[in-house]
This record gives C-alpha cells, sequence and structure tokens, in this order.
C-alpha cells in the first residue's frame, strides 16, 4: 500500500500540468512561414534574447489552414499565442470572432506612419494587423536560360510561349513548355480575370463573378491550354515548380515566396510583372496582401508593453532590411525604400512593379465562400464540362449562396 | 479494513483512466451533441444559441452540390471497396506467408512497409503518380502497356479510383497482419487430422482456416470500416480537398470543409453526428451479423 501516494502524486501533477499559467516573460508566436523565413525569424528572435535574457520568445509554425482554425478554437477558449502572424485576409474572420485586438491604441501614431500605409490592417474602423512583409503576390518568373526579355503583353506571351515549348527529341511528347503554374487553383486565376476586367467582389462585399472578365479570362485559360497547347495538360503547385525547377519550362506564374527555392535550385531567375491584356489595355492584378502580426485578443494588458517591444524589435528597419536581402521579400517601413538595395536589386524592383498593378486583398469572410464558389466551377471549365459562361453563373449564385450559409 | 484499502487501491487505478476518458470522449461527445443543436457559425460563435434541430434539416435538405445523399453513397463505395479488397488482399497475403517459404521475413518487411510509410507521404506520391503528363502510371499505361493515358485527377469517376487504389494499397498489410496472426493461432492437429481424411486444399481453407481466423478478421473488419468510412486523408490528399470539383468527396471530408473553410460549426457537428450514427448502425449490424463476439473453438 506504500504504492498509493506515489500514485496521487502522479495524478497530482498530471493535473497541474494540464493547467498552465500565462508566463508574463514569455511571448509565444504562431506563424506559416516556410523554412527559410523560419530560420531568419529564428535568428532575430535569438537576438530579441540576448538582448533580454529575462524573456523567453517561442515560435511555432503552423501550416496556413491549420494556424488559421487552431488558433479560433485556442483564442475562444481563452488559451492561444500572444501573437499570430499570416497573411491579411484571416484578419476577416478573427475580427469578426472577436479574438484579436485593435492596435491602433496601443502604437504611438509616429511608429505606425513609418510603416506603407499598405502594411496595416484596418477592419471596420480599428487597425488590427501590422506587416513585416508586402505581397504575397504573383508574378512572371522566368528562367534567363530559355528567356532574354519577358513578355509584356498577352500576345508576347503566347507567342512566346509557342516559341518556347518544344519536343526536342520528336517522340510527340512535350519536352519542355513554355509556362506552368498552378492553374485549377482561383487564387492563380484572379491576375487573368482582372486582366480581363473582372474583380471577386465589390466594395461591399458582394460577389462580381458573373462577368466578361471571369468569361474572358477562363477562355484565356482553356485557349494556353487546348489550342496553343503551351501549358501543361494538368498541373497543381507541385508539378509546375517541379517542372520548371527541371528546367522543362520556361516561365511560372509563381509568388514572391518561391524566389529563394529556385535561387537555391540553381536556376538564374529574373520576375517580371504579369503581361497586359491588350484587347482591355489592363494588366493582369495579382492580389496583394501583407502577411504580418496580430495580437491575440486574451494577451492580458499588463504583458502588453512585452509584446509591444518584440513587435518594434521584430520589425525594425535593420531586421526587415536583413529579411528583405536573405528572401528578396518587399519591406513594410518607409525609410527602407530608398535604400541602395531595395532600390536598385532587380527582382525587388520588379516585384514592386507587380505590387503596383496589383489589387489589395480583400479582408473580408466572405473570400472564403467565394473562393469555395469559384473552385468547383473553375475546374469543371478546364474539365470540359462547363462552358465559361455557365461557370460565370454558377459561380456567382453558388457564392451567394454560401455567403448566406455563412452568414446565417 | 483491509476490504478497504483494496478499494481505494482499485479506485486509485481505475480513477485517473476514467477522467481521461471523460476529458478526451465523453466531454467532447457531449459538447459535439450540443453543438449540433446550436446555431454555432462565424457570426455566432461565442453567442451561438440552441436552435433545436434545425441543423439536421438542413443536412438532409440543403441543396449542396453533391448533395448528401449523393456523398453518402459515395462514402459507401468508398468503404466497401476499401475494406473488400483490404481483406481479400490482406487474407491471401498471409495464406502464402503463412507457407514455409525461403526469405519470408524479407517478404513480410517488404509488404509491410506500406503501413509503415506515413499516410501524408504516401497520399503525395500517388498524387504525383497519377499526374496525367508525367506520373509514372500513365507512362506505363501508355509507354509499356500501349493504352490511352488516363486522365486520373481531372475527371471525378478515376479522381475517386485514384483515391481507392491509394487507400486500398495503403491498408492491405494491417488485414494481413491481423489475418497472418491467426493464421499461426490455429493448431496444426487440425490440418494433420484433415490429412488423413483426405481433404483437399480447398476443403481445408473453408471448413478450418476461414472459420478459425474470423473472430479474429471480425473485429478487424469492423475497425477497417470503421477507419475507412473516417479517412479524411486519403481523399483530401490524393485530390486536393475533392477535386475535381467537389466530386470526390466522402462524409468526413465534406464535415471538414463546412466546418474549417467556411466556419459552419452547428451544421458540422450536425452531420458528424450522422456520421456517427451511421456508423454505430453499421458497426451493431455487422458484429451481430457475424457473430462476433462468440467464440470458435
Amino acid at each position: 500500500m506504500r504504492f498509493v501516494p506515489v500514485f496521487v502524486l502522479i495524478f497530482a501533477s498530471l493535473l497541474a500540468a494540464c493547467t498552465p499559467e500565462r508566463d508574463p516573460k514569455r511571448v509565444v508566436i504562431w506563424h506559416q512561414m516556410r523554412v527559410d523565413e523560419r530560420v531568419i525569424l529564428e535568428e532575430q528572435m535569438k537576438k530579441y534574447m540576448s538582448l533580454h535574457p529575462d524573456v523567453h520568445l517561442e515560435a511555432i509554425y503552423k501550416e496556413t489552414e491549420e494556424l488559421r482554425s487552431g488558433f479560433i478554437i485556442a483564442a475562444i477558449a481563452g488559451q492561444g499565442p500572444d501573437l499570430v502572424y499570416g497573411p491579411s485576409d484571416q484578419v476577416g474572420p478573427f475580427q469578426v470572432m472577436n479574438i484579436i485586438r485593435p492596435m491602433e491604441p496601443l502604437f504611438d501614431t509616429s511608429w505606425l506612419n513609418s510603416f506603407t500605409p499598405k502594411a496595416l490592417t484596418w477592419y471596420k474602423g480599428h487597425l488590427y494587423q501590422i506587416a513585416d512583409k508586402l505581397g504575397n503576390h504573383l508574378t512572371l518568373v522566368y528562367n534567363k536560360k530559355f528567356v532574354q526579355k519577358p513578355p509584356e503583353t498577352d500576345e508576347e506571351l503566347v507567342a512566346l510561349c509557342r516559341k518556347l515549348t518544344v519536343d526536342t527529341n520528336g517522340d510527340g511528347r512535350t519536352d519542355r513548355y513554355g509556362l506552368v503554374w498552378n492553374y485549377t487553383e482561383p487564387f492563380f486565376f484572379v491576375p487573368f480575370m482582372s486582366g480581363f476586367g473582372g474583380w471577386v467582389m465589390d466594395d461591399s462585399g458582394h460577389p462580381t463573378l458573373d462577368n466578361r472578365g471571369v468569361i474572358d479570362g477562363l477562355k484565356f485559360i482553356r485557349d494556353l491550354r487546348d489550342k496553343y497547347k503551351v501549358i501543361p495538360a494538368e498541373a497543381d503547385y507541385n508539378i509546375a515548380d517541379a517542372l520548371f525547377k527541371d528546367g522543362k519550362a520556361a516561365m511560372i506564374i509563381n509568388g514572391d515566396w518561391s524566389w529563394s527555392g529556385y535561387r537555391k535550385a540553381e536556376i538564374d531567375i529574373g520576375v517580371a510583372p504579369l503581361p497586359k491584356i491588350t484587347e482591355t489595355g489592363l494588366w493582369c492584378a495579382p492580389m496583394v496582401s501583407p502577411k504580418g502580426y496580430s495580437i491575440n485578443r486574451n494577451v492580458p494588458d499588463e504583458k502588453i508593453p512585452l509584446i509591444l517591444d518584440v513587435l518594434k524589435f521584430l520589425m525594425s528597419p535593420e531586421n526587415e532590411l536583413e529579411t528583405g536581402k536573405a528572401l528578396s521579400t518587399m519591406p513594410t517601413r518607409v525609410s527602407l525604400y530608398s535604400d541602395p538595395f531595395i532600390e536598385n536589386d532587380e527582382i525587388l524592383k520588379n516585384s514592386r512593379e507587380q505590387i503596383e498593378h496589383g489589387r489589395a486583398m480583400p479582408v473580408v469572410p466572405e473570400l472564403r465562400a467565394i473562393w469555395d464558389a469559384m473552385r468547383p466551377n473553375y475546374q469543371a471549365v478546364l474539365g470540359g464540362v462547363k462552358t465559361p459562361e455557365d461557370a460565370a453563373r454558377d459561380m456567382q449564385a453558388l457564392a451567394l449562396r454560401k455567403i448566406e450559409e455563412m452568414n446565417e | 479494513m483491509n476490504k478497504l484499502y483494496r478499494k481505494i487501491f482499485i479506485a486509485i487505478f481505475v480513477v485517473p483512466s476514467f477522467l481521461i476518458l471523460i476529458g478526451v470522449v465523453f466531454y467532447p461527445f457531449l459538447y459535439n451533441v450540443v453543438i449540433s443543436l446550436s446555431n454555432m457559425n462565424l457570426r455566432h460563435i461565442t453567442d451561438w444559441h440552441l436552435v433545436g434541430l434545425n441543423q439536421y434539416q438542413k443536412v438532409f435538405t440543403e441543396p449542396t452540390q453533391p448533395s448528401f445523399y449523393d456523398i453518402f453513397l459515395k462514402t459507401i463505395i468508398w468503404t466497401v471497396a476499401n475494406v473488400l479488397f483490404h481483406v481479400v488482399i490482406g487474407v491471401f497475403l498471409a495464406l502464402i506467408l503463412n507457407q514455409s517459404i525461403r526469405g519470408k521475413s524479407v517478404y513480410r518487411t517488404l509488404l509491410i512497409l506500406p503501413w509503415a510509410i506515413p499516410q501524408y507521404i504516401v497520399a503525395l506520391t500517388w498524387r504525383g503518380m497519377f499526374n496525367y503528363e508525367y506520373g509514372s502510371i500513365n507512362l506505363v499505361l501508355t509507354k509499356y502497356l500501349h493504352l490511352p493515358a488516363v486522365e486520373w485527377l481531372k475527371n471525378p469517376t478515376e479522381a475517386f479510383l485514384a483515391c481507392i487504389l491509394t487507400n486500398v494499397w495503403l491498408g492491405f498489410p494491417f488485414m494481413m497482419v491481423v489475418a497472418l496472426g491467426a493464421l499461426q493461432s490455429i493448431p496444426h492437429e487440425l490440418y494433420e487430422a484433415a490429412d488423413i481424411d483426405g481433404a483437399s486444399w480447398f476443403y481445408k481453407l473453408k471448413n478450418i482456416t476461414l472459420p478459425l481466423i474470423r473472430p479474429v478478421m471480425i473485429p478487424a473488419i469492423t475497425l477497417g470500416i470503421v477507419w475507412t468510412f473516417n479517412n479524411l486523408n486519403i481523399i483530401w490528399l490524393v485530390s486536393n480537398g475533392g477535386e475535381p470539383s467537389d466530386s470526390t468527396h466522402i462524409l468526413v471530408s465534406f464535415v471538414y470543409k463546412a466546418a474549417f473553410n467556411l466556419y459552419r460549426y452547428g451544421y458540422a457537428a450536425a452531420l458528424s453526428m450522422v456520421i456517427f450514427v451511421v456508423l454505430l448502425v453499421l458497426s451493431l449490424t455487422f458484429m451481430k451479423k457475424t457473430k462476433a463476439t462468440e467464440a470458435a473453438y
């Protein structure tokens, strides 16, 4: 019977372990940064901890969707990390669920003014996210081995793709495609839709999918595949990425997150803005969204000064510049825009031009329903089951229904 | 006094596991029941209230695309096809491995491999193999068998078939291991006696082997049904979240999408309850029909 106290002890300690207290000197960040971003973040965190030995910073990686659902569950239960990092579109649902804190009362205006306005995500009158990177935008990435001058219009794009799509060994199979990208995903369709004059929603968040922009954009992509045969019959993100890395595709449409990976694969890449559509005179406009930090609603007031200090450190011009140089991402502090590296680096220069052509990604939660409505219909066009006209009409109807379901 | 100590001693062993069960099974289950009767969603995440059977009504009547009944049918096809192949291939291989063959341990290790690789890796590898132009499956079909290439991931039926093929590959080792264990526990004397009576191979299989591995296989099959019915990973990863056009969903991937894509927690909870009841009824009927709890000897 002398074991009894031992069991009681073990059990009591188990229970104690289940109810952690918020450590006032420990700051936890949940983020969805890819590996090379993560390495830099962790180095910068170490630097902070060496300057403040009593503070412990902890970064936990979660995949974007998992981060979102995990944070919702944790924050509603009164738990969760102190800071949550991700693209700005998560602000919409988080705000509606009241799980992030307005930030404008916490920071002094002069500090906020040192950011480009695009980095500050305001929603329903409050500031909910401050970004350290701008972009998350698609561009045309080309392999300089095959492409000397990137195309500026859709006509040039088609002509160049036709020239670059080749069957080198004459076995009837294409050995190199002019262009590849994850074209089954609606996010990657947006530039074409906008180039032909469409956009996902109006200013009030009402979907606007049944229009010429969507129809002509769909036709354009279908033509690239079926008429000109310059893109593969089937390509998801991984396939497109692998083809470009293997030199089996001359150009790829991909986001700023992919560039450092291509350089690591020793491809001499160039980055160019997506082309202008001749018929409309409009540039293909990808969605542009800042990526940054929001503060968990559950962070107690007495911890806020520490959180602010950490944020100010992580988003200091020095740290942003370091990140920008390593990853070719666009910083958000205005003072950095006159830095010689940011001003002159070829990739960053073109990236900036693309950002200027782009349109801000809406932060309203309705965007989720719109993606969900676009995806099946878009894929039905590519699968030959629907005409672009029918698909556009069905997208709109489905988006309206899904928004209604979501908001009921 | 001694008796009391004994009771306390037993209680100390039982209480922790009971508390854990309450924490991880009973409480979440009851909470799910409550949510399924509520309007919890994006707009009512903290201020939700009970709305009766509304969400259940929506599950059965909402004009989703595909409809609940289509997805339900697909789930049944998915489960039956998978479990059937798992069992047939598993038992067949177990029968072979149960013979005295050379290099048995090598074959056994190789055959268990699919089970040892993380599902995530398997699913994405198979997805790559199903690619129209670069996937190894189409390359084999066109180059060596001179058959036309199949658009595996672009057409609904083929995409669903691709998911089933992946899961069959992934699932047979479990049934094989279980069947092998059961085969090895059959007393050898039974076969010797049958041999003396001049029984054929098939007769022995039908009258000794299969009846004696049944008590082990039935619970394994029941488990297999539950796992397969709820196997989100393979569908989600191989078909990239129900592509093309949400046509490859089974009930559980559909719930996942409803809950986490569109934040419809009440609806998703109700659909989960429906899945739970379906599975409960299926498993109980199956156990009862096959008399799984009865001893073989």
